[in-house]
């Protein structure tokens, strides 16, 4: 008889340590796809819930730390886990990570944060930020492979120039991208020298790709921001929680660079068409100068013309009452000028217009 | 100029702040002339500035994918 064919015989711990070192051997590393049943959370830290499909059933803990997004019976959702046989004989899956599959399940888990941080006030128009119109020191948070971060790069190096872009390469879709992401908010944040703007970009992709941007911790992080943050992710329909608590939401990558610095070339056709507007202006006033030059020497002519005419008329009124004092035309009306003493016997003389006479004064009476 | 190294911004004002002039009651034609060579050569800097304007991009060395 065989040794080998002898049954071994376990103590019940001894068989429960075999069977999970025989699961951590096989199964490290589980995904496991269903749909969540029993969900609840015990003394606020504890999650356990079911996971099931049409043929069964399988028992599900995690903590609630490691809950990133709501969760709710009904939801189809993919966990990370490992397989766990219990001191109990209780056979479960111990989660390091949940996340909601398929687009029914995304767009549910993302109503239900929208609702809650809603209620919280972290999208609240008022605490938005405005950005610096030209930052000098910015910070991006990206993953330096992406097609988005090249956008974003080119479109800012077209536009404007002499910023400082600090850029913390991370992974921006996956399990860990939001705990990526997160460091390097905090990374930032805790800088001595500030950056003025936190921009956060991702390229389009697919809703599970995405999903990264609707992580409730991250979510919190970006609104607690101590910089201002700028988010473009995706293209112009996608719309995510990350979106929605950032100081200012771009619709895309390129579109996020638009919206940080202004365009050069917009500047220099504006800084021509103010230079071109003072040209007229100065043609303006020294035409305007002109024009009362002109006006006040028309003034001093016509002034001039005035007293001239007054002038003319006064002479020759002055010459008329001359010519009406000549004592040639007195003497023409009939008068005459006597010389000589005016005594009786004298000679005395007489002139008339046409004639002067001598004569002898016979007579003189007082009048 | 207010400052010996003025930044691009600071160039932008000081050309509004001519241009404001000229619609001031401030204007005189006397000093319009200069002021108007004054925002030429304001607008010549700008733009020379403006293009030769570079970012500098730097990829931080620290990793993210752990705690440290």
């Amino acid at each position: 008889m065989a040794a080998s064919s002898v049954p071994m015989i376990f103590s019940v711990s001894d068989f429960i340590a075999v069977a999970n070192q025989t699961f951590e051997y096989a199964f490290p590393t589980v995904e496991v796809e269903g749909e969540v049943a029993s969900f609840k959370v015990n003394q606020g830290k504890f999650v356990f819930f079911d996971l099931k499909d049409a043929g069964g059933s399988v028992g599900c803990f995690m903590t609630v730390w490691q809950l990133r997004v709501p969760i709710e019976d009904g939801m189809k959702v993919i966990v990370t886990a490992t397989p766990k046989l219990t001191q109990w004989g209780k056979f479960s899956l111990t989660v390091r990570a949940i996340r909601p599959s398929g687009v029914g399940a995304l767009k549910k888990s993302f109503e239900i944060l929208v609702a809650k941080l809603a209620a919280e006030g972290l999208f609240a128009p008022e605490r938005k930020r405005l950005l610096p119109r030209i930052p000098k020191h910015v910070a991006v948070i990206s993953s330096t492979q992406a097609a988005g971060y090249a956008d974003f790069i080119k479109i800012l190096n077209d536009r404007w120039g002499g910023v400082r872009v600090d850029v913390a390469h991370v992974q921006v879709q996956g399990a860990d991208a939001p705990d990526q992401m997160i460091r390097a908010l905090t990374y930032f944040n805790q800088q001595e020298v500030l950056p003025e703007v936190i921009v956060i970009i991702r390229g389009g992709g697919s809703a599970d790709d995405l999903s990264a941007f609707n992580d409730e911790p991250l979510a919190r992080a970006i609104a607690a921001s101590r910089v201002p943050t700028l988010v473009g992710v995706g293209h112009e329909v996608d719309e995510s929680l990350a979106d929605m608590v950032a100081d200012l939401r771009a619709a895309t990558p390129s579109n996020a660079a638009q919206l940080l610095v202004p365009d050069r070339n917009e500047i220099i056709r504006a800084t021509h068409v103010k230079l071109g507007s003072l040209l007229p202006r100065l043609l303006q006033a020294i035409e305007r100068q002109q024009s009362q030059v002109r006006q006040t020497l028309e003034r001093s002519l016509l002034a001039i013309e005035h007293q001239y005419d007054r002038a003319e008329e006064q002479f020759t009124r002055y010459r008329t009452v001359l010519a009406q004092l000549d004592p040639h035309v007195v003497l023409k009306r009939g008068y005459a000028i006597v010389r000589g003493q005016q005594k009786v016997g004298e000679t005395i003389h007489i002139e008339t217009y046409k004639a002067i006479l001598e004569a002898k004064v016979e007579r003189y009476d007082e009048k | 100029m207010t400052k010996s190294n003025p930044t691009i911004q600071e160039k932008i004002i000081e050309l509004d702040t001519i241009v404001a002039w000229f619609d001031s009651d401030d204007f005189t034609l006397e000093a319009a002339l200069d002021k108007f060579k004054e925002a030429e050569a304001l607008a010549a800097e700008i733009e020379h500035d403006l293009s030769v304007l570079k970012n500098d991009i730097t990829v931080i060395k620290q990793k993210f994918d752990s705690e440290n």
